[in-house]
């Protein structure tokens, strides 16, 4: 089943930059999909216009048989930025069970629902903690569990882990393969542009040039999940990366 | 706790003894110059013109303070709800915002008998005036701060599907509290000054008067050191307001914010 299709998207900015060029995309349910690409291609536009935060300057974009902002009405889909974004004055819990709190869903499933979540990103002793006394790497994991609680259909994510350290890195996104492959057919957009990232995680690439931002080549990763953290060392890791670095040079 | 009890020591003892030596100095070059008492009182006449007065002294204080928390209360409320309204929609924002600060740039020495003629003597013109200095800036305050969130948590709340009131009011006030805790602190001194010149214009005497009545009282009659006694007071009011609004600071931010954390380093 598609889940997003774009067809002959653009984007020209006021300034008359031109972010993105005619994008043409479709992308089926349960897919991990990573747009990789230099600063300024236009990966976070055609985030952006995906999730409904921004218009296309001509084109159309479906999602979930609708338009973006029927798919937020419906609460289907979710989104991680490069910073944690989190709310500096709540608790990791109430942080994490803020989607709920904003569809009012009672208190008690609120918190039964945030405590699940908790669990699945290993910050179970730090529920009631502030923001401020989590290390990076733990407030994208609030971050990321805020965006699960919310049972998406799919989820964007900006960079997620831009700003992290090699080692959180690494961990991070071991965790986040496991916790896609728990939750049912959840499909994620990732934007990255490191294409290490890209090949260890998804299973479809999509390589980026910029000026104007477009879609230079599309790359399947044939090699099953659960990948584990040899993949890394695997002789076919290295031969996706020269291939996304190589698409990435023309 | 030792070393707490020697680190809270070591902070306030240059300021009592700057104090000290400053108040010494005073009253020996005043008692050596023979300057009298009606040009610069010795700190031994104003202590001695507190302790002689000190019932008419206490009663002005009182009508002061209200005064200062009436104008201060309708301050924050009126800076804070309007504030709310002008967020709330750009076109409102527009259309009213630059009133408010023409509001501000009128002298309230101008305005003040405006408000005396409308309202009479006495504690409601009063507090009106105190409120009118206060009110601005709370305003303005609360304003930057609810423009001012972060746009990534808008988004957010918009992805999550947040209502107009549910980002106002679970986003937009608490990411604007420590302005508008910058707002309380410069609106409360404010209003102690707005009380002051009020009771200037629109004091009432019969033992009803405030600070600011005492004060043209006591010029009036040269009464000098009565005078500066009156002018401490004020200033202890305004700091007493002060701290009790530093209080409520670290309340309000104690726990999240970078301006009331605490920090091993200073």
């Amino acid at each position: 089943m598609e889940v997003l299709g774009l067809k002959k998207v653009s984007k020209t900015y006021r300034n008359g930059t031109v972010a993105v060029q005619e994008a043409d995309l479709r992308i089926h349910e349960g897919q991990f999909v990573s747009f990789v690409g230099p600063s300024g291609c236009g990966k976070s536009t055609i985030f952006r216009m995906s999730a409904g935060l921004s218009s296309p300057t001509s084109g159309e974009i479906e999602i979930l048989g609708g338009t973006p902002e029927q798919a937020r009405r419906s609460n289907s889909i979710s989104c991680v930025f490069q910073e944690a974004t989190l709310l500096p004055w709540v608790s990791v819990r109430d942080n994490i069970a803020l989607p709920l709190q904003l569809r009012k869903q009672p208190r008690k499933q609120q918190l039964e629902e945030a405590e699940r979540v908790l669990q699945l990103v290993g910050l179970q002793d730090y529920a009631k903690a502030l923001p401020r006394e989590l290390s990076g790497g733990m407030k994208m994991r609030v971050s990321i569990a805020r965006a699960l609680v919310a049972k998406p259909r799919i989820l964007f994510m900006d960079e997620p882990f831009g700003a992290l350290d090699e080692i959180t890195r690494q961990t991070l996104q071991e965790e986040l393969l496991t916790i896609w492959q728990q939750t049912e057919r959840m499909t994620i957009l990732f934007v990255t542009h490191n294409a290490f990232e890209a090949v260890y995680l998804s299973n479809r690439i999509m390589v980026m040039t910029p000026r104007p931002g477009r879609i230079s080549a599309e790359i399947p990763i044939d090699i099953p999940y659960p990948r584990g953290e040899r993949f890394r060392e695997h002789p076919d890791f290295s031969r996706y990366v020269s291939l996304v670095n190589e698409s990435l040079r023309h | 706790m030792s070393a707490l009890r020697s680190g809270s020591l070591s902070r306030l003892l240059p300021p009592i003894a700057a104090f000290v030596l400053i108040v010494g100095l005073w009253q020996l070059i005043v008692s050596q110059a023979g300057i009298p008492a009606y040009l610069l009182p010795k700190p031994s006449d104003i202590v001695e013109a507190v302790g002689s007065n000190w019932r008419s002294l206490l009663g002005s204080v009182y009508t002061t303070t209200l005064e200062t928390i009436l104008g201060f209360l309708f301050s924050v409320i009126g800076g804070v709800l309007g504030a709310i309204l002008l967020a709330s929609s750009k076109m409102i924002e527009r259309s009213i915002y630059p009133y408010a600060i023409i509001l501000q740039t009128i002298p309230i020495v101008a305005v003040a008998p405006i408000i005396v003629i409308w309202f009479d003597a006495g504690l409601r013109s009063i507090v009106i005036i105190a409120f009118l200095i206060g009110f601005c800036p709370m305003l303005s305050n609360t304003l930057i701060g609810l423009n001012s969130t972060d746009q990534n948590l808008k988004n957010l709340f918009h992805l999550y599907n947040a209502s107009k009131w549910q980002t106002m009011w679970k986003l937009r006030i608490p990411a604007a509290l420590p302005y508008i805790v910058g707002g309380l602190k410069i609106s409360c001194s404010l209003c102690v000054i707005g009380a002051i010149v009020g009771e200037y214009v629109a004091g009432v005497g019969g033992g009803q008067g405030g600070l600011g009545y005492a004060i043209t009282y006591a010029a009036m009659r040269i009464q000098t050191p009565y005078l500066f006694a009156c002018g401490l007071m004020a200033s202890l009011l305004g700091i007493a307001f002060y701290q009790l609004v530093s209080f409520l600071s670290r309340k309000l931010l104690g726990s999240w914010h970078e301006s009331e954390l605490r920090t091993d380093i200073d």
